[in-house]
């Protein structure tokens, strides 16, 4: 036992329990809130989701096992995708905890490796996302992801076909401490990824990018009539949350400790995701993070009493259930709540506070005064709020004039 | 002796040509491409399993039930789902949504009848059937159903055109499909035809199902690994014509293997010389008629991939590239063949590894025939063929 605090709960350790939790939580609210850019804020409904994650976890994983074995000596005897087992697990994990400093550096170079690949399959996927209609979109991106899939099963120097390959484990030094220290680092850096995500996605959906973006979502041709280059905005955010998509591969595949081409199947990496942003509502990263919370909770939940259910069930694997309650809670809350557990919000412009101060600065006390008085101090305080603005988000306003 | 190849061409043919048929009636009444059809086809050929392992029935025969089980299963996902979903108005992207969560759910449900199946017939292997189900014939040593496929899909393409062409309720259907409002108007129950049309989708994946049971080992895994194919089958044959999508399957299918297998297997020299001369004739024919041929086949620009202009640089680029390979591979070939790589790496040096990516051939097929044929097969303009200068 290696972590000093455990708590039992009958069979269930919450620790080791909250530590899964966590990790599972950070991969898919990535993955949902990389698909939520795409899918709530451009209105691109890729249903290729798989081939953008698979891509970062393929080439990063298989890349980074190179380079280990290249950079830290150990010697190969004869083909790496053959001989695989012994140079990563017996080889390069050795000497790994030893080298600190190359860690990070692999660590690193395989992120940006699963970044770059995800934005170049993301800037290819933007070709067919600007010019198809939604439906042949869809099927075309499915049958790419899948064609990717077919590649890692039939090119063995990319991940080993139907072999898998071994990963560079950059955890060796907390696993060797003792069980459950790797787990929770794992756990810890994603949700650092995680957080730094959420931070960004925020970001856009707070700027003005994030305003065009649901524009050209809602009318391409309005966005268009404004000036918005709306092939140019789509392009930019595939490509972005393509390159997101990749880094949450490349650092899952360290998790996962290998690469195999079946891990990667639609449903999993690209059905999940759309019933997270649909359940928690899309175009509104809130509603994300609470979807992801909400499925997470379901999905490990189901797990643990799936033991307990299994006596019941007289051979039928409890996980078959699992399948059908999700697909009727999608066409549960499509039916009844098409907009999702927590709705979108319109976009922000300023905050709240910024928008009191201007109004106080001009000298109107919000409240007070008869009904006409009052219209009259908002008129103001609003064409004076005009002028204090940059140019650009008044562009309704000024066409009145 | 008939080659291998010709068999499963045919097979392959024919089955996909039943299943783009339901899948472009289904796109056609109500607009949204169900990604939830493959697990029609699993169905059909779990029904085919189940008479076949319990009752010892004949799959030709459970073809039949294998219509009716998963014809009422569509009807009912139409009914029950997509059509409440689509009177609220949700958008074609959360319909989509909608019939890839219902492809969710048959995985659970195959999952639970395949677990219950091998708790009572261990035998069956029903995750993976282990061999083809029993009960096909033979005839001139080949199986029987490579003769039975295509007299059914003749059948019912022909039950689908006396339908469509000489009964009330056929041109109900073409009525409302060209134009819902508009048929509401003259008294057409849009409704109905909806219901109809679901239900007969299903029934033919159904159908498909349960012959493929004949031929190959199926498993849980089967629909969704069919579903690219069949919709490369209907894009071809334009998503919006059931007659394309007869011609689409048959073209996909039989590409599928036909392409590789030539590749690997060596009608070699042939099939070498054949593409050249071919790719010297399009090459030439595009060149001579001024792109003018392309640019009438092109339907709209709006779903096309790319715009005119760039698509005319293209072919045209293409056609002058298409010429000057052709010349080199038959120079190749009349001054001693392997020398090259290129063309013996065509020939038969990439064999084995080729056939891995056979399953990507239709979705080549759907990518190319949205960049140069938007609306599909049935837009081409044959005309030129007949008219004379």
């Amino acid at each position: 036992m290696g972590l000093p605090v455990i708590i039992l709960f009958g069979s269930f350790n919450i620790v080791a329990f909250s530590v899964d939790f966590i990790s599972f939580y950070a991969l898919y609210l990535v993955l949902s809130i990389s698909l939520n850019l795409e899918f709530g804020y451009a209105g691109i409904p890729n249903f290729g989701k798989v081939l953008f994650i698979a891509g970062g976890a393929a080439f990063a994983g298989s890349i980074s096992g190179r380079l280990a074995a290249y950079v830290l000596n150990v010697p190969t005897r004869g083909d790496f995708i053959t001989n695989n087992f012994n140079i990563i697990n017996v080889g390069v994990n050795s000497i790994l905890p030893s080298v600190p400093w190359f860690v990070v550096v692999l660590v690193v170079i395989a992120l940006l490796i699963g970044g770059a690949i995800g934005a170049l399959f993301g800037y290819l996927a933007s070709f067919p996302a600007i010019r198809l209609r939604e439906d042949y979109l869809g099927m075309l991106l499915l049958g790419v992801a899948q064609f990717f899939q077919l590649i890692m099963l039939n090119y063995t120097p990319l991940t080993g076909g139907n072999q898998n390959i071994a990963v560079p484990n950059p955890y060796q030094y907390f696993t060797n401490l003792g069980t459950g220290y790797a787990t929770l680092v794992e756990a810890a850096v994603m949700g650092v990824l995680a957080i730094f995500v959420y931070l960004y996605a925020e970001r856009i959906a707070r700027s003005p990018l994030g305003r065009t973006l649901k524009a050209v979502r809602d009318s391409e041709d309005a966005a268009r009539a404004l000036g918005k280059d709306d092939a140019a905005f789509k392009r930019n955010i595939l490509i972005a949350a393509s390159a997101i998509a990749g880094v949450a591969g490349a650092l899952y595949s360290f998790q996962l400790a290998t690469v195999t081409y079946d891990t990667w199947t639609r449903f999993a990496w690209t059905f999940w995701p759309f019933l997270i942003v649909i359940i928690g509502g899309a175009g509104n990263n809130v509603g994300v993070a609470v979807g992801t919370f909400f499925f997470a909770l379901v999905y490990k939940g189901l797990l643990i009493i799936q033991p307990d259910l299994q006596p019941y069930l007289g051979g039928i694997d409890p996980n078959w259930l699992t399948y059908l309650l999700f697909a009727t809670l999608l066409i549960g809350i499509l039916m009844l709540r098409p907009e999702g557990l927590v709705k979108e919000k319109s976009a922000p412009t300023l905050s709240r506070r910024k928008l009191m101060s201007i109004v106080r600065s001009a000298g109107v006390e919000p409240g007070g005064g008869g009904q006409g008085e009052r219209l009259g101090r908002v008129k103001g305080a609003l064409s004076r709020l005009r002028k204090l603005l940059p140019r650009k988000s008044g562009g309704l306003g000024q066409a009145e004039k | 002796m008939v080659p291998a190849y010709l068999i499963y061409g045919v097979l392959y043919g024919t089955l996909f040509a039943l299943m783009a048929m339901g899948l472009t009636l289904t796109y056609m009444t109500t607009k949204v491409p169900n990604f939830a059809y493959g697990s029609f086809v699993t169905l059909g050929l779990y029904t085919a399993y189940h008479f076949s392992t319990v009752f010892k029935i004949n799959p030709y025969e459970s073809s039949f039930a294998a219509f009716l089980v998963a014809g009422a299963v569509s009807a009912l996902m139409y009914v029950a789902i997509l059509r409440p979903l689509a009177r609220r108005g949700t958008s074609l992207v959360a319909l989509m949504i909608a019939t890839f969560a219902v492809d969710i759910g048959f995985i659970g449900i195959f999952g639970i009848y395949t677990d219950y199946m091998q708790e009572h017939y261990p035998y069956s292997y029903p995750k993976q059937l282990p061999a083809a189900l029993p009960g096909d014939f033979f005839a001139f040593g080949i199986q029987g159903l490579f003769f039975v496929a295509p007299i059914i899909l003749a059948a019912i393409t022909l039950a689908i055109y006396v339908l469509f062409t000489r009964t009330k309720f056929g041109i109900a259907m073409r009525a409302s499909v060209e134009n819902s409002s508009l048929a509401k108007v003259l008294g057409i129950n849009v409704e109905r035809v909806n219901v109809v049309s679901w239900m007969l989708a299903g029934g033919f994946a159904g159908v498909a199902g349960a012959l493929y049971t004949l031929w190959l080992p199926g498993g849980t895994s089967t629909g969704s690994d069919l579903i690219v194919p069949i919709f490369a089958a209907s894009v071809l044959g334009g998503l919006n014509s059931i007659f394309g999508a007869v011609v689409g399957g048959l073209a996909i299918g039989s590409s599928e293997d036909l392409v590789t297998t030539w590749l690997a297997v060596g009608v070699g020299y042939y099939a070498a010389a054949g593409l050249a001369v071919l790719l010297m004739l399009m090459g030439a024919a595009l060149l001579r008629r001024k792109l003018r041929l392309v640019r009438r086949t092109l339907g709209d620009p709006r779903i096309g991939l790319v715009d005119r202009r760039t698509l005319l640089t293209a072919m045209g680029i293409t056609s002058v590239f298409f010429v000057v390979v052709g010349v080199y591979m038959l120079f190749e070939m009349a001054t001693g063949f392997g020398t090259d790589l290129f063309v013996s790496g065509l020939v038969d040096g990439y064999g084995s590894e080729v056939v891995g990516y056979q399953p990507a051939v239709p979705l080549l097929i759907m990518a190319i025939t949205l960049l140069v044929l938007p609306r599909g097969i049935v837009s081409l303009n044959l005309g030129w063929l007949r008219r004379k200068k």
